[in-house]
């Protein structure tokens, strides 16, 4: 008995659990010292409740782990109508926060259905794209119906309003039909639309908020009411931090309090503002990590579908902590895409510990079978 | 077809691509931090350290308000305050000890606030001392300098021009605390903010939306020493980072008139109680006035402990409004509705006669009227002149609680009058149904004989009161009372202006009902047998009722006894409400004296004192044939009394009515 939980043990992939509890680590201290000066609004113990999340994901992870692989295909498409489903009671009946409806209340929780649609569109992807031609390679034609499965959450989202996320479906999809051997013809051509159909957006589908967010990135220095103050302080709390960083708990740009968000979206801000450059260096390579071990599952299962699912749920975190990363340094207009794992919210670490099931599902299934 | 396992093969090509894709992007994003951190580490490491950019709210002036005769009520006063910010302070003991100097305090007591506030971040400001003198700030500001960490905060204080003249009705605003925010967040959908002021009382509470603008933002620059200064375009960094410029809220104009307001609260001098008048054609309220009272300024300058104290610890309560936020037992003054109703039912009519023998049984209970020997042959006019009890007991006896309800209703009692201020009481008009709801009771016809001279389950405000007044002179129409004419924007602007709205009008079937009920008013203050007549006043023609609010129920022996024998705790409210003239009415009031005994001595002079003051301002030339008739009036009784050659006096004040 002893003999077989060893080896149930030895065959575990720990590497994905172990990854996503080291960049929690390191984002429930980031998360303390960006709030712990804020006991008056009640901050001050949001990283209590981050613990919280995060048990909840563990056990979430651990549990999904011992699903068959299998399991997931066949409820590939259960999931995305559920996710769906989800998001369009929010639409009907959300609660309305920082101006959107994003949250759905049951009883005591409040979750951001958006954050479980990312998931259930990979799914769907996956299980489509293993079964219509799995071997050809994609050109326009092909990309109709996919397209479609995509549309419809995203439409759903962009007008609860929430563009980051919305935008954010859209980029999966791009990955997983990029890896879905979309022939480099059609990639280019897309771009084009891409291109155009972006001018179209900004001139005639953008609410002004949105606008201002744009213009903003462009210029932030040109914005006329001082919206770009929020990418400025940024700036300086990451510029401010030099190679080694202020230190950890001596953040003053986050005391200063310039950003109502810093304990969410801009929390790489403050990161960067304590630990410095060589801080990050070290995060990225945490995140890099995770990415990298993710593609190399993506290329060693026996079965397809596992590896576009991979696939997919590598670039729903991929994204997230890219343009996360970017907007706070000012690559990218601000946006608000909380960065895996280091961000304050329960969905969004719920959906971690769902992949990270998944995946160690799939890699230990690689190991039992062979 | 391919086998799984080629299947994934023939996309690994893709997978390494995108590997690469991912390495890039990171590399990108680290490439950019080190452009931050170590191309421009140090000048952005200086710009954290020294120069601290703030975005800081500019409040937005709130509207003011204004009489109906373009006084200004409320202004805004900018005021001054002395504020610390720890994390710049760098001799503590040098600096404090020069501050506390600067505004005659002691060290320790600054070094006291400190402590208080140490569990708040260093950055957090301290006030220190609020509203500083103008010296006080000079001198601040001149030795900036030397006191590194303290500076001078600017602030808009709310001020009331009359101070705790209508303080019931202004209102106050003060910050919004953390209890409150929540609920407040919940009830407005808006997203206030801890320490936003907002109206908590009155008309500030009630406009708050018109009065309150927008708040805009300024960026400051604040350097390592904590002495703010406007930010110097000197580095692209912040070029282009704009203040937003706050929205004035608006103003308002109300249907009050100062003057009026003014004698109403010098009546009230000493008084516990409240007075307001309407305008009988339209509902305008023009005085509202509740004594004791309180500074509203005071709110909006943040409230000292000690004032706090004398306003919560005083047994008077000077924070509750006796017009529109209390109820008391009408009194004598229902006996106007009692005799409308019976005269409509056609239970009595002008001629009735009712022999008051000084009391009135039913069943086993004995109802006393407050004069011991009796009125002796009474008719309707009489009864209500001379304020007999059983009259209208003996009416009341033939109808219906419900009968009696019905009239009391559609004059305007039992329910809210609609004001547009928070916090409206409703009082109470019973009925047999109410009573069964209540109590699980069946109505006794005792009852509605203490119903029918304004007493048992029967409660009213003074505002109910006047409009109900206001009714009988106008011929039954109730307006709805209002106190805001017009919202103005900053230029003057007209956004939104108020009419009358009637709300009801009650026909009545027999044309003669008012007509007696009237004349048994005017005979209260006109006749000298009247309950009022001694504080009649003088060019005004009013007509009127006085009345007493019973405050504990005294037993046989005890009707008899002189109230101001009693405790003052236990000494009737004294009630008056009239309108005037008596032939052509424009104003209606109603007045409370709390133990003030009587209403003739206590409330009579306040609606007087209201009414004379309106008459002089707005009517001056019926004020003056008014005066013409007074003296007729009086020629004609002292000629009546010479006739009757007995030298009779005007009654005692103090005794003349229950």
């Amino acid at each position: 008995m002893n003999q077989a939980i060893l080896q149930f043990l030895k065959r575990f992939d720990f590497s994905f659990i172990g990854s996503m509890s080291a960049i929690f680590l390191v984002g429930v201290l980031n998360l303390y010292s960006a709030t712990h000066s804020q006991s008056h609004e009640g901050l001050d113990s949001l990283y209590k409740s981050q613990i919280g999340w995060y048990l909840i994901s563990l056990f979430t992870a651990i549990g999904i782990s011992f699903l068959n692989p299998k399991t997931f295909e066949r409820f590939a498409y259960f999931g995305y109508l559920t996710t769906l489903f989800l998001v369009l009671l929010v639409l009907l009946m959300g609660k309305v926060g920082m101006g959107a409806q994003r949250w759905l209340i049951l009883g005591p929780i409040r979750m951001q259905p958006s954050e479980f649609m990312k998931m259930g569109l990979v799914l769907a992807l996956a299980r489509y794209f293993t079964k219509v031609y799995p071997e050809r390679q994609l050109g326009f034609k092909d990309l109709i119906i996919p397209a479609i499965i995509t549309a419809i959450p995203a439409v759903m989202v962009i007008v609860q309003p929430d563009l980051g996320t919305g935008m954010l479906l859209v980029f999966i999809f791009c990955l997983m039909i990029f890896y879905k051997r979309l022939k480099w013809k059609t990639i280019v051509s897309l771009g084009v639309i891409g291109l155009v159909s972006g001018v179209l957006m900004y001139n005639f589908g953008l609410r002004e908020y949105q606008k201002k967010r744009i213009h903003t990135f462009i210029d932030p220095y040109e914005d006329a009411k001082g919206s770009g103050y929020n990418a400025i302080q940024s700036e300086i709390a990451i510029g401010s931090g030099r190679l080694f960083g202020k230190g950890f708990k001596n953040s003053s740009q986050a005391s200063l309090n310039y950003l109502p968000e810093n304990h969410t979206d801009f929390v790489f801000a403050i990161f960067n503002e304590e630990h410095g450059f060589f801080g990050s260096v070290f995060l990225v390579i945490l995140y890099l990590v995770f990415f990298m071990r993710m593609i190399w599952l993506a290329t060693s299962v026996q079965r397809f579908f596992d590896s576009v699912l991979i696939i997919g749920i590598m670039s729903i975190f991929f994204w997230h902590a890219f343009i996360n990363m970017a907007m706070v340094s000012g690559l990218l207009p601000i946006v608000g895409i909380p960065l895996p794992l280091m961000s304050y919210g329960g969905s969004s670490m719920l959906t971690f510990g769902v992949g990270v099931g998944i995946a160690t599902s799939i890699s230990n299934s690689r190991n039992f079978f062979n | 077809m391919f086998g799984e396992e080629e299947l994934v093969k023939i996309h690994k090509e893709r997978a390494t691509i995108l590997s690469y894709i991912i390495t890039a992007a990171f590399g990108l994003i680290l490439s950019r931090l080190w452009y931050l951190q170590v191309y421009r580490g140090e000048t952005l490491h200086n710009y954290s350290i020294q120069n601290r950019l703030r975005k800081e709210v500019v409040w937005a002036p709130r509207g003011l308000i204004y009489s109906r005769d373009d006084q200004l009520l409320v202004d805004n006063i900018p005021r001054f305050d002395a504020i610390l910010t720890p994390q710049f302070l760098i001799d503590a003991e040098k600096t404090l000890g020069k501050l506390s100097k600067i505004l005659n305090t002691d060290v320790s007591s600054i070094k006291q606030i400190l402590k208080k506030n140490s569990n708040q971040a260093k950055y957090r400001p301290i006030i220190v001392k609020k509203n500083i003198s103008f010296g006080e700030l000079a001198q601040i500001e001149t030795q900036n300098a030397e006191l590194p960490g303290v500076s001078v905060d600017t602030f808009i204080s709310r001020e009331y021009t009359d101070k705790e003249i209508g303080a019931h009705l202004l209102g106050y605003i003060s910050e919004i605390s953390q209890v409150q925010l929540p609920k407040l967040r919940q009830r407005d959908k808006m997203d206030y903010r801890l320490g936003d002021f907002i109206g908590q009382f009155g008309i500030e509470e009630q406009l708050d939306r018109y009065l309150r603008g927008e708040n805009g933002h300024e960026f400051v620059e604040v350097d390592a020493r904590g002495r703010r200064k406007r930010y110097i375009n000197t580095d692209n960094l912040f070029k282009g980072i704009e203040d937003e410029k706050p929205l004035s809220g608006m103003n308002v104009k109300l249907t009050i008139d100062r003057d009026m307001q003014l004698a109403a609260f010098n009546s009230l001098e000493g008084k516990v109680g409240g007075v307001i008048a309407i305008a009988i054609d339209s509902g305008e309220v023009l005085t509202m006035v509740s004594r004791p009272s309180f500074d509203p300024s005071q709110f909006s300058r943040g409230l000292t402990p000690e004032y706090w104290r004398s306003l919560v610890g005083n047994k008077e309560h000077p924070l509750r409004d006796r017009n529109i936020q209390e109820h008391f037992s009408p009194g004598s003054t229902f006996k106007a509705i009692t005799g409308i109703a019976a005269f409509e039912k056609g239970e009595i009519d002008e001629n009735t006669e009712v022999n008051c023998g000084g009391s009135f049984r039913l069943g086993r209970k004995v109802y006393h009227c407050w004069k011991k020997e009796g009125h002796g042959p009474t008719n309707l006019v009489k009864a209500i002149r001379e304020s007999c009890n059983v009259y209208f007991q003996k009416a009341a006896n033939r109808m219906d609680i419900d009968d009696l309800s019905y009239y009391a209703k559609h004059f305007g009692m039992g329910s809210r009058t609609g004001i547009s201020l928070p916090r409206e009481v409703s009082g109470l008009i019973p009925s047999k149904e109410w009573k069964k709801k209540r109590y699980g009771q069946e109505w006794q016809a005792g009852e509605t004989l203490s119903c029918a001279i304004g007493q048992s389950y029967v409660l009213a405000s003074t505002i109910q009161m006047a409009i109900s007044y206001a009714a009988i002179a106008n011929g039954g129409k109730i307006y709805r009372p209002y106190v805001v004419k017009d919202i103005y924007d900053t230029d003057g602007e007209l956004i939104k202006t108020f009419t009358p709205e009637l709300l009801s009008e009650i026909k009545l079937k027999n044309p003669k009902t008012l007509k007696y009920v009237r004349e048994g008013l005017f005979q209260v203050v006109n006749n000298p047998k009247g309950t009022a007549f001694a504080r009649r006043g003088q060019g005004i023609l009013m007509a009127g009722k006085t009345g007493t609010s019973q405050v504990k129920s005294a037993s046989a022996d005890k009707v008899y006894q002189k109230c101001e024998l009693m405790d003052y705790e236990s000494r009737h409210h004294g009630l008056f409400v009239g309108f005037a003239p008596y032939d052509n009415p424009k104003i209606a009031a109603a007045a409370i004296v709390e133990h003030g005994c009587h209403g003739s001595s206590a409330a009579t002079p306040v609606v007087e004192a209201v009414i004379t003051q309106y008459m002089k301002k707005y009517h001056p030339e019926i004020y003056l044939q008014n005066l013409e008739k007074d003296k007729s009036i009086r020629d004609s009784w002292v000629k009546s009394l010479r006739a009757a050659a007995q030298p009779v006096t005007a009654p005692a004040p103090d005794s003349s009515d229950e």
